[in-house]
Parts: structure tokens; sequence; C-alpha cells
């Protein structure tokens, strides 16, 4: 008996002395890489590369919710082209929307305070992409891939995804500066440290991203040389035009001769030719379009999410529409267009395509989808006729840049003084009219070509491209000039006061880094 | 129980006279009743005196020094029941009194469990409370929180309605915002991981049986859980399972229910629906149909539900065991809820080698079958408009064409199948040790685990409106998560008398390993090419995803107390926890914690002795702490690269690549700590009444919070870190009055109240921020997105985020222009979301409650009270539906009546007149029992009747003053009042 005791009692102090050994708490985790692993597999810098992109076209990691790359507001709408393309459009004379989402009816009367949720998305957006695209730089110095024994071939591609993510990094910060103003500059030079950055000046951000473009091109493959959805130098540009184009809003200089230059060597590169089919840009199979520079492609079976077309198209169906006919399985009662722009379309310009059954045209109630007229542009059909693989995330992908819009900037930029022919800025412009109605019936005289022509065929040719915004800042009738139905917070409309031609700094931006200074106004 | 050792003291007190000079000794042995065997350590005190001995190995004692006179003298022994004989000593004599004490299970001898052991409630230092069974609210309870709703002051139980449905609980108020608020459940000396465990869908506590338990005894300052380190800031509680107790006994209780609906929401008739329609939208008028159909009636039914339970122990020379089973069967009161419920427990006890040796080992396994009401059908049939029939003449459903239409409520309970079942078994083995040579010395090693393994299938055939309008074609979800913990504690336990000094002194100390393991595999299958297989099977699908996610945590520990006491009257606890945590990086993965407590029974000092009458006891307790916060998700503190699934996929050329995305993290991570300061009584007044009081502070820094961070300074726009600091001032106050106690007409009346306040204030959430900065949360419905909470420093957690409206004549103003509206807080002369306020918060300023129990002859009576003050609810339900737009659109959805009177046209969401003020009034609980022995062999049989939730009374609108911990009442399952008949049977 005694015997058996004393087993157990060693067999205890054994089991304690053996317990009390193990302190060492540390695990590794299982389910997910960690900085430390994750580059062990070459193929991750490709699928980093990918989620750079997937910035622009996914909300998060799982699709269509889940996972969100953003906190703080709905996932579904903190999708950076839902975002950029709210800001670009509710606010002027293009869009209302009509939910009730907290914030939403302040888009659509410019009477936004600086805690409005889509606004602080938006700004977390831009510095979303731009934090992962320096992480990505970060990580592929060629110090590290050399330690870490990159092949040549693969060092090779990694020189061009480096470009790319620099060229994405520069799109945000175009969209930073185009709707903030001065916003901080960190770039792969800055380490992730919890120090807040300081504010730049919107020349400091301009000057940068000219600069990047400039570097990164020839890193870049040519115009359509790359693979789909990949940004290549018709892209990079593009979007270099795009912020020349605008010089004289953000640093009061003017480069229109700089942005037709980058047009003409992008025209002069050959690749791009107009869409036969002006509906096609806009369709489930728009990815097989000429005419696309760069798009935020999406897919029903690969790459969902709540904003993006699958937005724009749902948002844009209610009322009579039928759903069907958008290949999708419902609308969601939101986008119409205010009386003023669908004015523009007067005289049957076939790029007008608005549905008018059961709309009225003036909006009395912004909230009520009957009111201002419906645009059914955006359609997850194909141009066979076909739906899409899934009504319910459409195949179409965002037309970011095309070449309509780059012949419209090039007619702009001669017009105000950048240089270039006056010949072929009329050539442009009719190409696209010819384009839309099919023969020259709809063409223009050179008479015709003026400033406030372009400004409103811009709006006839890009509606609801998300570029309203800007071009309307950029000819000075986004505030204190311009009115249109509900500008202002009254059904009449009226002027706002030009402060408002930037967003306020977010609110919790403000709070969380200290350096900044709010827009004067705000 | 504590009130008879209360009152014993109060007797002893009045029968100690300790100015006699002269002495003479006690001497006896102390046995237990269970064979005679005599009990070592037993520890042996004249009350009223510092006088303590402690028994020896033969269990014999000797008490020198007594004066003479009639004396008081307890005996107490962990195990055993106290018990308290009168003596008289003579001067210069020797008197022999011997005790024969009743083994009992830890709660029944006035010894609360307090982790690693236990301590006599008399000599705790901290804040405490046990509810033992007789305390239990009775009727229908699945969960075991709900054993304890309204039974302590300061714990604040929230259930969910649903029967079995997840039940939150703050003890003193939240500490943290981004980790969990839950306390850490022990059950049967086996901690549970955060929130209780895993289940399929409602409280992972199902699996024990409330017939099974003991004692829930509640922690609540931080020398109490102090012991339990990190994991115990939000309070602890530990629950014990019955042990045998005596001879072969059996015990069986059966009941039966049935509940019905208390409140539902307030909505338009059908022809107030139409007369509203005509007037607002009027272009549906050809839309409406001609029914007159009570969609909230045609998903709720009258539930029914029974239980049985069969207890089985023993108790023998030198072992007792307990063997349970148990069912319960309880429908909800929506359509299609219902869960079920096969308990079994073993629990035995074996002591060897002279009662050196105590092996102890218990087993509780469940299974819980739930069936869940599909989550749209409550809100379904809010928002259903009135004038559709809920069939067609065809036969078929009536549906809206449109998809943003409501669907209809009873097709879905009609196609959707969605169940869960859970298999859980918690259990650990246990070995205590008394070293012969050191009889002052305990060793105790025990292992314990908690294995969990789930299954829920949700199935949704392609006939199901929602699936035919998204075009999904049918879907089957299942997930199989797991989850595997394993304790292992190792602990020394000394306590001696040190008679020299007058004192009593004991030490634990010892070491814990904890490890779990969770496994989240699950598959979704859309696109089905055939409805037959139901959620049995998985045909060829569209689309197929699949998902494993598996996560491991670590704690390992080191752990000591003493407790020290000075002539029985100056009593000090200090302990200390040391903790390793996985959750850290190697830089900050341990953590210390300390705490110390005091306590001065004051009633004990000779010069109080002339307000003995009035206070027979009276203790003064001081205590400080720090306690930690570890329950939130694993890995944060590294840099993650989360892998994206295949509908998350980025298309280059005609590649569709998976995507890698580095997380934000903070990789100095560190523990969230709250310091706690908590100063009580414990006091008997006159010889019925007893009470506590407490004051406490709990300040927390370091929270581990997911905030804002500057743009460019990590890689998303919250990371989660230790920021911000919050602080929950309270006072608790407890009263229990013996009001009559039989007497001459045999009626006796037991009376308890409680009462308590808590006050929460987030301090700062970032002390660098250049000013008070905002967290929106609390989601509601209506429009996508939209929060109605806020987390701002200076106002409780969760406030409401409001529009202050402009009110005229008791109603709210209503204009098409917000500025006729609202008020424009910041003077800019615009409304926007800048002009929102925090206004009111969900957390009650008072809980209060009351007990009462009535016993004459064979009959029983009792009933609970309880009351929240000062609690607001936003009545999620008004603002969605209480505006008139939503008869516009393709599908005119109902209204709630609020829209009568605020004429709102479009909706308010943000509103100040939907935040309510909630107090309540409500009778949780009446019973009436009656018990009797009807022949020889049976011991006892109780037959009883329970209603709960009897009444409320409250100014509140909507369906629950109590909607849940956030105070929002969005389509929140109604409460049910539910009567229960049953009987109870001893042999």
């Amino acid at each position: 008996m005694y015997r058996k005791a004393c087993t157990t009692v060693a067999a205890a102090a054994l089991l304690l002395v053996g317990a009390a050994g193990c302190t060492d708490v540390t695990l590794e985790p299982k389910s997910t890489v960690t900085g430390a692993n994750v580059f062990n597999d070459p193929a991750s810098y490709r699928e980093f590369l990918a989620k750079l992109y997937g910035g622009l076209s996914v909300s998060g990691q799982q699709g269509p919710a889940g996972q969100g790359d953003i906190s703080g507001i709905d996932e579904g709408f903190s999708q950076y082209m839902r975002l950029y393309w709210e800001m670009e459009e509710l606010p002027t004379d293009e869009a209302v929307i009509a939910w009730n989402d907290a914030g939403s009816q302040e888009l659509n009367t410019q009477l936004w305070g600086s805690s409005n949720q889509f606004l602080t998305a938006m700004y977390s957006r831009v510095y979303y992409q731009v934090g992962l695209a320096n992480e990505f730089l970060r990580e592929t110095t060629d110090a590290k891939l050399s330690a870490r024994g990159v092949t040549p071939e693969l060092a090779a591609q990694i020189k061009q995804y480096r470009a790319e993510a620099r060229f994405l990094r520069a799109l945000s910060y175009w969209h930073g500066i185009d709707l903030f103003g001065d916003i901080p500059l960190v770039t792969d030079a800055d380490e992730l440290t919890a120090t807040p950055p300081k504010q730049a000046s919107r020349a400091d951000v301009y000057n940068f991203i000219v600069t990047e473009l400039n570097a990164i091109m020839p890193d870049l493959a040519a115009p359509r040389a790359g693979e789909y959805g990949r940004a290549d130098q018709g892209a990079a540009l593009m979007l270099l035009a795009k912020v020349q184009m605008n010089a004289q809003v953000y640093v009061g200089q003017n480069h229109y001769s700089d942005a037709r230059a980058a047009l003409e060597t992008l025209i002069a590169s050959g690749r791009y030719t107009l869409d036969p089919s002006f509906r096609h840009l806009f369709q489930a199979d728009n990815n097989t379009s000429p005419e696309l520079i760069f798009t935020v492609p999406q897919d029903g079976l690969h790459t969902q999410s709540y904003g993006n077309t699958t937005f724009i198209i749902h948002a844009e169906v209610g009322g009579g529409m039928n759903a069907g006919d958008f290949g999708i399985e419902g609308g969601w009662y939101g986008l119409r267009v205010r009386p003023e722009v669908y004015a523009l379309f007067t005289g049957g310009d076939p790029r007008g395509l608005f549905f008018t059954n059961g709309q009225t045209v003036s909006i009395d109630n912004l909230t009520d989808f009957n009111q201002g007229v419906a645009v059914a542009k955006y359609s997850n059909k194909t141009s066979g006729g076909a739906t899409g693989s899934n009504p319910a995330f459409p195949d179409t992908d965002y037309p970011m840049f095309r070449l309509g819009d780059a012949y419209l900037m090039y007619a702009e930029c001669v017009l105000r003084g950048g240089g270039g022919s006056q010949g072929l800025a009329l050539q442009y412009v009719n190409d696209l009219r010819t384009r839309a109605w099919g023969s020259t019936a709809g063409n223009i005289t050179a008479g015709q070509l003026t400033l406030d022509f372009l400004r409103d065929e811009r709006a006839r040719e890009l509606l609801w491209e998300g570029t309203r915004r800007t071009d309307l800042i950029r000819f000075g009738d986004y505030t204190s000039a311009g009115v249109w139905q509900w500008k202002g917070g009254v059904k009449s409309g009226k002027a706002t006061e030009s402060f408002r031609n930037l967003y306020p700094l977010p609110s919790a931006e403000l709070l969380a880094n200290p350096n900044l200074k709010q827009n004067a106004g705000y | 129980m504590r009130r008879r050792v209360v009152l014993s003291m109060i007797a002893a007190l009045l029968a100690a006279s300790p100015l006699h000079a002269q002495t003479g000794q006690i001497t006896g042995s102390v046995s237990s009743a269970d064979g005679g065997r005599p009990l070592p350590g037993a520890t042996v005190s004249v009350l009223g005196s510092s006088l303590r001995v402690a028994t020896g190995p033969d269990g014999r004692y000797t008490l020198r020094g007594v004066s003479a006179g009639p004396h008081q003298v307890n005996a107490t022994v962990l195990g055993h029941g106290p018990l308290t004989q009168p003596v008289n000593v003579a001067a210069g004599q020797s008197v022999e009194l011997n005790f024969v004490l009743q083994p009992a299970s830890v709660s029944v001898q006035g010894v609360v469990a307090i982790g690693y052991g236990g301590t006599r409630l008399r000599d705790r230092t901290g804040s405490v409370q046990a509810v033992t069974p007789e305390q239990f609210n009775p009727g229908r309870v699945v969960s075991p929180e709900q054993l304890i709703t309204a039974k302590v002051p300061g714990v604040q139980v929230v259930d969910s309605n649903e029967p079995g449905g997840g039940i939150s609980i703050r003890i003193r108020g939240g500490t943290s915002v981004s980790s969990s608020n839950e306390p850490l459940f022990v059950v049967d000396n086996v901690p549970l991981p955060v929130g209780g465990g895993i289940s399929a869908g409602r409280n992972p506590l199902n699996f024990l049986n409330p017939q099974d338990i003991e004692s829930v005894t509640v922690l609540k300052d931080a020398s109490a859980t102090a012991i339990y380190g990190s994991r115990g800031a939000n309070g602890v509680i530990i629950i014990t399972t019955k042990q045998g107790t005596r001879g072969p006994a059996v015990e069986y209780t059966t009941d039966v229910s049935t509940s019905s609906a208390d409140r539902l929401p307030s909505l338009l008739s059908a022809s107030q629906f139409r007369a509203a329609v005509q007037q607002y939208a009027p272009e549906n008028m050809g839309k409406l149909g001609n029914a007159a159909t009570d969609w909230q009636d045609a998903v709720i039914r009258n539930a029914i539900g029974q239980e049985h339970s069969l207890g089985i122990s023993g108790a023998g020379q030198a072992a007792n065991y307990r063997l349970s089973l148990g069912y319960l069967d309880q429908q909800g009161i929506v359509r299609d809820s219902r869960t079920k419920r096969v308990t079994g427990s073993l629990n035995y006890n074996q002591r060897l080698f002279r009662d050196h040796l105590n092996l102890r080992g218990s087993i509780l396994g469940a299974r819980n079958t739930d069936q869940f009401t599909p989550g749209g059908v409550i809100g379904e049939a809010t928002s259903m408009a009135p004038t559709q029939a809920i069939t067609l003449p065809s036969g078929s459903y009536f549906e809206w064409t449109d998809p943003l239409g409501t669907n209809n409520p009873i097709q879905e309970l009609s196609l959707i199948s969605d169940q869960g079942t859970t298999y859980r078994s918690v259990g650990n083995i246990e070995a205590q040790y008394r070293l012969p040579f050191m009889e002052a010395l305990t060793a105790t090693v025990r292992a314990g685990y908690d294995l969990t393994s789930v299954t829920r299938t949700i199935f949704q055939p392609s006939t199901l409106q929602s699936q035919v309008e998204s075009g999904t074609g049918g879907s089957l979800e299942r997930r199989n998560p797991s989850a595997t913990n394993t304790v292992l504690d190792a602990f020394a336990h000394y306590a001696k008398p040190i008679t020299r000094w007058d004192s009593d002194i004991d030490v634990t100390a010892g070491y814990s390993f904890e490890q779990g393991r969770n496994e989240f595999p699950t598959f979704i299958a859309q696109g089905l090419s055939s409805d037959l297989l139901g959620p049995n099977g998985v045909p060829a699908a569209k689309v197929q995803q699949e998902f494993l996610s598996i996560n491991e945590n670590r704690l390992i520990s080191g752990f000591a107390r003493m407790n020290y006491s000075l002539k029985d009257r100056y009593l000090l606890t200090l302990s200390v926890r040391r903790d390793g945590s996985s959750r850290f990086s190697p830089n900050n993965q341990w953590g210390t914690f300390p705490a110390a407590a005091f306590a001065w029974r004051v009633s004990e000092e000779p010069f109080f002795a002339k307000a003995n009458k009035l206070f027979p006891d009276l203790k003064l307790r001081a205590s400080w702490g720090v306690n930690g916060n570890q329950s939130f998700g694993d890995y944060l503190y590294l840099s993650n690269y989360v892998i994206g699934t295949n509908l998350a996929q980025v298309q280059f050329g005609n590649d569709w690549v998976s995507t890698i995305r580095p997380s934000a993290y903070d990789p100095n991570l560190r523990w969230e700590q709250t310091t706690s300061w908590n100063l009580g009584a414990d006091y008997g007044l006159g010889s019925r009444v007893t009470g506590t009081i407490d004051y406490y502070v709990k300040n927390t820094k370091d929270l581990i919070f997911t905030v804002p961070v500057a743009a460019g300074t990590n890689l998303s726009n919250y990371v989660t870190t230790n920021i911000g600091s919050m602080r929950n001032v309270g006072l608790e106050l407890g009263l229990n009055a013996r009001v009559l106690d039989g007497g001459r007409h045999g009626l006796s009346y037991e009376a308890s109240f409680n009462a308590a306040t808590n006050r929460n204030q987030l301090l700062t959430i970032n002390p660098s921020a250049a000013g008070s900065q905002q967290i929106l949360t609390g989601g509601i419905s209506g429009a996508v997105g939209n929060n109605i909470q806020v987390l701002e420093p200076g106002f409780p957690v969760n406030s409401f985020l409001v529009y202050r409206q402009k009110y005229s004549n008791g109603k709210p103003v209503y204009s098409d222009n917000d500025a006729d509206m609202y008020v424009d807080v910041n003077g800019d002369g615009v409304i926007n979301q800048d002009d929102r306020v925090p206004f009111h918060s969900p957390q009650p300023r008072w809980i209060l409650s009351h007990t009462s129990n009535f016993a004459w002859r064979k009959a029983d009576l009792g009933f609970t009270l309880r009351s929240y003050l000062g609690n607001y609810v936003y009545n999620n339900v008004a603002s969605n539906l209480g505006h008139y737009d939503a008869l516009k659109g393709a599908a005119p959805a109902n209204l709630q009546t609020s829209v009568l009177t605020t004429g709102f046209v479009k909706p308010q969401y943000f509103s100040d007149y939907y935040v309510e003020n909630a107090s309540f009034l409500r009778m949780d609980n009446i019973t009436l029992g009656y018990t009797f022995q009807p022949r020889r062999g049976v011991q006892r049989v109780r037959v009883f009747g329970t209603v709960q939730n009897v009444f409320t009374i409250t100014g509140y609108s909507g369906v629950d003053p109590t909607a849940g911990l956030n105070g929002i009442d969005n389509n929140i399952y109604p409460r049910s009042r539910t009567l229960t008949t049953g009987v109870n049977v001893g042999f």
C-alpha cells in the first residue's frame, strides 16, 4: 500500500516538474502566411501584385464581401471604384442617388461635412493603395530579391511588377490630390511607423506623380502588349495626360502642352481604335473592346464585390426598367440624371441611353427613384445579347481610360493653347460623333468647337464615366458657377462656395494625424 | 447557507463572555458521518474568541485556555458541512466535545469556490458571491447563466429570448471595446474558451444541464479574479456540478411548459395600410391585394417544451458518485426554432490510503440539436404588406415580383432547412495527495479537457424566392467547427494555524498549462443541379467554395495565493499570477497580475461589543488588483498575409490570379490591463438581516482597440493596437432579510434585494490624437451600413449618436428641409453627419432586483422582480418602417405605427425620437410548489408551477426593453411568457 502511495507521489511530482518545464508559449500560425515566409513561394510576387490591382476591383479577400480591406464602413460601400465614382458623379449635374445611407444625400447637394463616411472611406482607399504599393516595393528591392535567391527570369518580371505598383500608387495619389488637395506624401522610402506623416503640398504630390510616371515608362509593357487588366505604357500616358491637363487646378501652372504631347504619343502608338459600337464599351464583354486603355476588370465568377460595375449597373436599374434586360437579377433603385444634363442630349444624341418611361425629368424628391430620368448605359449583357456569367455580379469591366476620352482631351488641350492641330482636334470630336450617329449627321463644324461645347460634349460622351467633377472644376463650373437641381440643397439649385471644389480632409484623419491642416472653408 | 453561518455567529457572539479570568480546556475528535472515519486537518474554533486549532491525523484536537462558561464551538473542514455545538467549560477542567460532520459538496458548507481551492465565506476578503440551487431561477431554464439572472448585484445577464439563444453577461460593466467583455467560465475546474466556447449558433454553455449544477460562484473584484490573471478583467464565473452526498439516492424531475409571445411590434392593420397607400403612394394601389393577413401571427406559435432529469447518487466509506441523465426539448415561439438536448454526467470521488489520496473525476457530455428560424423570417413578418394573402388561389406562395420586395416568410419557413448539432464534453481528473509526513501540505494534479464538435447545415432550395431572385440556384452550406482545449494544473496547498501568533496561514501555489486548437472547415455549394438531396448531399454544383482555418493558442501560468488571518479578525489575501500567452510576440508574451485584499472583522473587536446587538457581524473589506484581458484573435502581432478566395481574384490576361494581402498589425501588441479598487462591507443587522455593500473603480488602460490610424502609417486604415482607456465606477448593495421564520403560524418569509449601478466611460481613444475621436458602431437596418452608436471619449461605450430632433406640441417636427427638423449643433448652417451628437446609452443606470420566498406548511411561493432604470433602446423597427416612403417603390412595406404620430415621409434613422427610455419593471418569475411524502420509501415529492416573464411595466414602445446588450431593437426575437408545471421526486 505504502509503496503504491510512493509511486503515486513520484508520478505526481514528475508530472509537476515535467509540466513546469514547459514554458515556451510561442505558437506559429497555421492557416495564415506570415511576412517571414510568404516569399518562399516565388508565385507570391505575382499574387501580391494582383492584390494591388484587386484594391481597385474588390473590397476584401473573400468576395463579394468578407475580410474587408478597410474598416469603419460597410464593406460593399468601401469598394474603391464605387467610392471614386460617387465622389466624381453625385455632386455634379450628371447624377443623383436615391438612398438614405448616412451621408449619401449630402453628396447629392454638395453639403457634406468632414465626417461624411464616403469621403472618409475614399481617403482611406487612396492610402490603402499607397500603403500596399509601398510595402510591395519595400519587399522587392534588389537587396531583398538577391537575398532570397530570386532567379534572373523572375527578377526581370518583378522589375515590371514594380513599375506597375508605382503606376497604381501614382493613380491613387492623383485621386488624392484631385479630391483632397494637400495630403501626405508617403513612399516606399518610409518605413511603417506609428509616427503620423507630415502634410505635403498638392504641388509636391503632383511633381511626384509626374516624375514617377516618366520614370517607370520604360519598364512598363508597350501599349496593349501585356496581359489584359495590367497597366501598360498606354495607361501611364493617359494618367500623365490627365494629371497634367489639370495642372492649372492643382498647381496653378499651364501644362496643356505636356498633356497634349502625352496624348499624341498614346494615339500614335496605333494600338487603340474606336470601338465601332459605343454600347459595347459598357457591356459584359467590353474586355474585347479595342478602345479601352485601362480597365478595372470584373467577373461574375471570379471577381465579385458590391462596388465597381456591380454597383453602377444595379443602382441604375429600378422603376419600370426590366432588370433582365440589363443581365441582372434586380435593380437597386438608386441613380438617375439631373434635368440639366438630360437637356444636353436633346435633339436625339444617340449616346443618350436613357430610360424615361415612368420617370419624371424634374426632381422634387431626391429619394424617389421615379424622379429624374434613368440611365441605361451600363449592362451585364454582352454585345451578342447574352447575359453575363452571373446576374448578381456583372462581367462588365470598369472603363477607366479609353481612347474616346483621349480624343476629347486632345481637343481640349489644343483649344486651351497646348499646341497641336486644330484640324485634328475637330476630327477627333467628329470621329466620336460619327461613331455615335453611324454617319456624319451629327458632326460639328470648326466654329462650333469651343471650350463650352467640349464641356457639354464630355457629358454626352462620358456620362457616368467618373470624370465629371474634375471636368467641371477645370471648366470653373462646379461650385460658385454652374447651377443644377438640388445643388446647395435647394430644388432649383444654387451656387455653392468655391471651397467645396475640394473635399474636406476626413475629421477622423485630422484627429489621427495632428500634422494635418484642414482644407480652407471646412 | 450563508445565513446559517451568520446566525451561528450571532448566537456564539451573544453567548460568548470573554471576561472570565479562569480557564479550562476542550478536547475531542472530529469525524465524518460517512463511516465515522476521523477527519484530520479540520479547524475547531471557539466562536467569539481567537482560540482555534487543527485536528491531528487521528482527527483529535485539544483547545487550551478556554475561559470558563458556556461557549459555541465550531468545526469545519473542506468536503464536509460545518457544525457548531454548545459546551460548558469549567475552570481547570477538561471537557470532551466530539463532532460528527456531514459530507457535503463545496457550496453547502459555507465554502465558496475561488479558483484552485475554496474559502469559507466568513474568511473571504474579496467580492465573491455563490448562488446555490435553492436561489436559482425556476421554470424553463435552458442555459445555466439564466439561473443567476437578478440574483447577484453587479451581474447583468442579457438573454436573446430565443430558447437556448446566446447570452451575454457583464460583471461590473464592460472593460474592453475590441476584446470580449464576457467573464471567464470555469466548469468543474476547466476554464472554458472566450465566451464559453463554440456552438452551432446558440449559447455554447447549453451543454450544461442546470439540474446538474450545485453552485454558480461569481468572482467580481480584482483580488478574487487575480488568480485567473490575464483572463480575470471581466470577472469569473465558477460552475460546480453536483456530487453524491448520501447513501443511494435517486432524484427525478420532469416538467412540461407552454410559451406564448409577450409583445409583438406595433404595425398598421390591413385597412390602415390600405388607407396609407391610398394617400401616400396611390400608384401602388393596384399591387395591394385583398387579404387581411396578420403576418406576425402566421410566424408565431404557442411553443411547448418538456424536460426530464434523473440523478442517481451515492456515498460510501471512501467513495461517492453521482450519475445523471437529462433530456430537454423546447420549441421557440417563432416557428422552426427549437432546441433539444441530451446530457449525461458522472462525478466520482475515491479516497485512498487513509484519506491521504483523493481521486476525483468528472465527465459532462451533451448533444445539443438546434433548429433555427431562417434569419429573415421575423423581419419579413414585420414588413410584409398585410393586404397580401399568404398563398395565392393557385396554391403557390405570394411573392413580390421585384427582388427588393419583402419575401414571404412562410415560404422561407417551409423551404429552408437550418439545423445544427453540437457535441461537447468537458471533464477532468484530479489527484489530491496529502503528504503523510506533512499533513498541512496537499499536492494536487489535475488534467482537464473540453472537446466540441459542431455541424451546422443550411440548405436553401433553388425554388426559394431569394434564390430565384439572386440567380444562385439553390445553396448548401455546411460548417464543421471543432475545438479541443486541454488544461493541466499542478499546485500545492499548505494550511496551518500558527497558534503562537494566534494566526492562520494558508498558501496555494502552482502551475497551469492550457492549450487550445480550433478548426473551422466550411464548404458552400451553390447552383445545385437538384434540390432532391436537401441538406444531406451535394449534387453537381456550379460554385463550390471550401474554407479551412486552424488556429491554436497556449497559456502557461504560475500562480500563488496566500491567506493570512490574525486573531480571526484581520484577514489578508495576497495573490499573483504570471501568464504567458501565445497571442503576443515573444517580447510581450509574459505578464504579471498581482492583487491584495484586506478585511477587518470589526464585530470581533472588544470595543465593538456594545454594538454587537445591532451589528452582530460587521466586516470591512478593501482590495486592489490588476487583471488582464486577452480574449481576442490569435496571431494579431504577426504580419499575416491573407490569401484571397476564388471569388476575389484578379484578371491578368486570361488568368485569374488569387491574391495575397498583408494585414495591418502592431508587432508590439500586449495585454490589456485593468486595475481595480474595491471597498466593501459585509454586515448582519439585528438577528434577521444580512447584507453587503461594495464600491469599486475599474480603470482599464492599453485597451486592445481597433482604431483608425493616420493614413500612410500602416497597411489599413484601422489597426488593432493597445490604445485608449476606460473607467467603470459602481456601487452594489445586497440585502437578505428573514422576515418571518415559521413561528406560531408556520409561515416563513425571506426576502432579498439587490441594487447595482455602474457608470461606464470611455476616457481616451488615442491620447495623441488632436481631439475627440469618434468610432461608429451599432449597425441598424434601413439603408446600408448605417450606424447609430459611437465610441467617443467622455461618453459611455456605444452611446447613441443622433440628430437632436426639434419637437412641437410633443411631436417631432417633420419637414423636407433638414434644418427645420434638426438642431444645427455645430452652427455651420448645414445639417449633415457632423451635427450628430452622443445621446444616452444602452447601459442601465441602475439594475434592481428582488426575490421573495414564502413557505407555509407544505406549500411554498416565490417570485423574482427585476428592474432597469435609465437604459435606452433604439427602436429600429419604428425608424425603419415609420415613414410613408416605405409604401413607394416596387413592393410597398407595412409601416410601424409611430408613423401615425410623426408623419415622417422620408426615413429619419438618426432622429433622437427613436432613442427611447426603456426603463422597466418585470416579474421574471413566480413559482408555487407543494411538497409532501406520499409513503415510505419516497423521500419527497414536490409539485410545482412556474410562470416566467409574468408582466413587464415599461414606457418603451417596442418589443422588449431588454433588447440585447447593445440596445438596438431590430426585429429581435420576441420575448415569451412561459408556464411550466412539473414534479420532482426524491427516493
